[in-house]
């Protein structure tokens, strides 16, 4: 029983509630992933294992739309707009969609009546095929990146959990009088100096003094702050999940709601009952693989727009679409909403371990867990448990 | 069934995730025991092995000399940087006549920015018949070239590979830049004296034992001097969030963050500590900063960083106008945009200098005549190898990082050899 103390010891729970709206953020780009594997093995049971492939396409889809807007190496765009963004999503969308199309006509179809196994095979030779053969054409060296100036949305909104010491925060702002003060002096002393890091004994005074009165207001605010609690959220991330939710209400009521939906449905519970009731399988097959890996490409223009700076190669799909893979078949692979459990479990799970103090193995928890979720139930936490024949 | 398929193929896809990541310069390949070295070895510690093989001999008229760099993937700007500053050196040496009247003909190598691909292009020039080589720029990269070449006897001069324990691969290997000894102190000093930071956080990338080792001895140093590290983060190369370390680092409120790793990560990094609404924390580096890809990916975020370099294009002494004169009419009169070019200039002729000197033109001779060098005219300074064990003293510069306008990196303070410890 003193272990748990121990524990519980070394941990701040204050960074906590900004942690769990990290990893929600974070799993929710994992969800969009999972989804794609997700309905394709509900209506193929097969692992498309390109999908992460898919993904990297999406996000060098969405570089060459920012390109094609101005938004170069060289930066010569400054100003963005949302319509920019919305452009840069539907591109991503609709030729990640035709490329999954692609795959699926040419690839997959060709294997549908051979053993699972053939199946299963060429979707690893398609994903080393779109990795290693994309290099050829894709730039990837060095590997390139969205410009930051495609995001306008740079600041972040700050919700108060708990308020600062207002008593607290007021002496701190009495410091602030010498801050200016002795900048002032170091400034005008700066005009007489040549070099701003190598300065005359005088001028080093004045900047020691300036640098220790910013330091003394700084500490006296984050004083103040020691208690206050507050969730910041970066707006670019806000437009992702939120971005992510609409993708997933318009996905629900594709499934639920609409013929086409029905028809994948019924493709998914008997694909041989299916075709005999009159449904065109291809079509649906096609219509699954499409929206799938829209979903990805939505998923990889917002990774690698709002997430500014990331690196863009040929491998970039390849630890999230193990990770989504992974979050697939923890919801109970097949499951839609199981995907999308399963992906903020994932992204809840790596920002917990790093909280925890273990970042170390923010990569490993991902496997402990599913391998916990397979041990206790097989079938995923959402999946059914329905024993298959071998 | 189906899970079972999967559960196989997901191993599979995890292990070539693995083997791939790896692609920023680490070895997974080095054994636990030489990494471990690196935390107790000191510049000047003494018992290098020299190698017992016999080595290459040049045959015929021509002198081959080897070079590896990244010419593809993540290092490419490195890679073909120090490749055109050897080409420059070789180039000069041959209009001048050669050594002993035979031209020298210089063999690259591509890396692929991997470990792996190190060592297969090492091997690959040894049987070519190279009578040394010159690189590489990721000090993991160029721990495997240094052990293909010690088992073949020839020498390897590394341009940019800061890793302190490096030269400890045998007597065969030495280098042109400073040391992870020296350039973490010197950030340190920069940071405590200059920017006056007391609080600073680390953030550590663990796929490379360069950047573990160079956030240890900037963190090292700037407890010596009075400041507090408050926390160290880690990441690993290839990662694109980093919102949850950042987080914790915010909770410490640091005033400096140190990115010891390399520019694809800092860039992201940055951008996303100014998102999370540390908007005044001073960022700083070592070299692994140095590509001008550092703006592409930094955006806004990284103006007014600092990080540590070799050289810098606005130096005012006469070997950099000269190199930089050089170098630009041979590129359409652009200047280098990363200091791997005068580095890989500096060890090329480093080298070929060294083989005027040699006894005789082999692998051997060629390996005691650049541990006899003694005051070599640099562009990146005065270098001796002579009693230092491979680890020349230099001078460290710290740069700002400023927009592409005003020449990416600017000048602010040298560090002399002297001036740390």
């Amino acid at each position: 029983m003193t272990v748990l103390p121990d524990l519980l010891a070394g941990l701040e729970f204050s960074t906590l509630p900004q942690q769990l709206v990290n990893g929600i953020l974070l799993g929710a780009i994992y969800a969009l992933i999972a989804l794609g594997y997700t309905m394709v093995y509900g209506v193929l049971k097969l692992i498309n294992f390109a999908h992460g492939e898919v993904f990297m396409l999406g996000a060098y889809t969405a570089l060459f739309t920012s390109w094609s807007f101005g938004f170069t190496q060289a930066g010569s765009r400054q100003d963005s707009s949302p319509g920019i963004l919305i452009a840069m999503l539907i591109v991503s969308m609709t030729v990640c969609g035709f490329v999954g199309v692609l795959i699926e006509r040419f690839a997959y179809r060709p294997m549908r009546s051979q053993p699972r196994i053939a199946s299963l095979i060429t979707a690893i030779g398609i994903s080393l095929l779109l990795q290693y053969g994309g290099q050829l054409f894709l730039p990837s060296s060095p590997p390139p990146s969205i410009s930051d100036k495609v995001n306008p949305f740079k600041g972040n909104i700050e919700i108060p959990l708990k308020p600062a010491d207002s008593a607290l925060l007021a002496q701190a702002e009495q410091l602030k009088a010498k801050v200016t003060s002795t900048k002032a002096a170091y400034d005008e002393q700066l005009k007489s100096e040549k070099d701003s890091f190598n300065l005359s004994p005088v001028g080093k005074e004045l900047r020691t003094a300036s640098q220790d009165a910013e330091r003394d207001y700084r500490n006296a605010i984050d004083k103040a702050n020691k208690d206050a609690l507050v969730i910041t959220l970066p707006q670019g991330q806000v437009i992702m999940l939120v971005t992510t939710v609409v993708l997933m209400i318009i996905l629900t009521w594709l499934v639920m709601k609409t013929t086409a939906g029905r028809a994948m449905r019924a493709a998914s519970l008997d694909f041989d009952a299916a075709s005999l009731m009159g449904i065109n399988v291809n079509t649906v097959i096609a219509f699954t693989f499409f929206i799938g890996s829209a979903l990805a490409g939505a998923g990889a223009m917002m990774n690698a727009s709002f997430l500014g700076g990331t690196k863009i190669d040929t491998f970039f799909g390849m630890l999230p679409g193990v990770k989504a893979f992974v979050a697939a078949v923890l919801g109970g692979i097949g499951n839609i909403p199981g995907a999308v459990l399963g992906g903020i479990l994932m992204g809840l799970a790596e920002t917990m371990v790093i909280w925890a103090g273990y970042g170390n193995y923010k990569d490993a928890i991902a496997f402990i867990v599913l391998i916990v979720v397979l041990l206790v139930k097989p079938g995923g936490l959402l999946g059914s448990n329905k024993v298959e024949k071998v | 069934m189906n899970i079972q398929f999967s559960w196989k193929h997901g191993l599979i896809a995890l292990a070539v995730a693995a083997a791939i990541g790896c692609n920023g310069g680490d070895s997974t390949a080095t054994t636990p025991t030489v990494e471990n070295k690196g935390t107790e070895a000191t510049p000047a510690a003494a018992g290098r092995k020299a190698p017992t093989a016999e080595g290459n001999k040049v045959e015929g008229d021509v002198i081959k000399v080897g070079i590896v760099g990244s010419l593809t993937g993540d290092q490419k700007p490195w890679g073909e940087d120090s490749v055109e500053g050897a080409k420059m050196a070789v180039e000069e040496l041959n209009a001048a006549g050669g050594i002993n009247g035979k031209k020298v003909e210089l063999i690259t190598g591509d890396s692929t920015s991997k470990a792996e691909g190190a060592k297969t292009a090492a091997e690959k020039l040894i049987s070519d018949g190279v009578i040394g080589i010159i690189g590489e720029v990721a000090s993991g990269h160029t721990i495997q070239i240094a052990k293909s070449a010690f088992d073949k006897g020839v020498p390897v001069v590394a341009i940019g590979a800061t890793k302190t324990d490096l030269t400890q691969e045998g007597t065969h290997v030495s280098r042109v830049c400073y040391i992870d000894d020296f350039q973490g102190p010197v950030m340190a000093k920069f940071a405590y004296e200059e920017l006056g930071l007391r609080k600073v956080a680390l953030m550590t990338d663990n796929k490379q034992p360069y950047s573990q080792y160079l956030s240890k001895t900037f963190g090292d140093k700037f407890k010596a001097l009075g400041g507090t590290i408050v926390k160290e983060a880690f990441y690993e190369s290839g990662q694109t969030q980093f919102s949850g370390q950042i987080t914790e680092l915010k909770a410490e409120t640091p005033d400096g963050l140190f990115l010891s790793g390399y520019f694809t990560e800092v860039g992201p990094i940055a951008q996303q500590v100014r998102q999370a609404g540390l908007k005044d924390v001073k960022l700083m580096g070592g070299d692994g900063w140095d590509s001008p890809q550092l703006l592409t990916s930094g955006g806004d975020a990284i103006l007014g960083s600092f990080f540590c370099n070799h050289y810098n294009n606005k130096e005012d002494r006469p070997a950099v106008k000269t190199f930089l004169d050089a170098y630009k009419k041979g590129h359409a009169g652009k200047e280098p945009g990363t200091t791997m070019a005068a580095l890989g200039y500096d060890a090329t002729k480093l080298m070929l200098e060294a083989l005027k000197k040699a006894k005789s033109l082999d692998s051997k001779s060629l390996i005691e005549a650049i541990n006899e060098t003694e005051n070599f005219a640099g562009v990146s300074g005065t270098i001796t190898l002579k009693g230092f064990n491979g680890n020349p003293p230099k001078r460290a510069l710290v740069v700002e990082v400023r927009p592409q306008s005003e020449g990416f990196q600017v000048f602010r303070k040298a560090y002399e050899a002297d001036e740390i410890k």
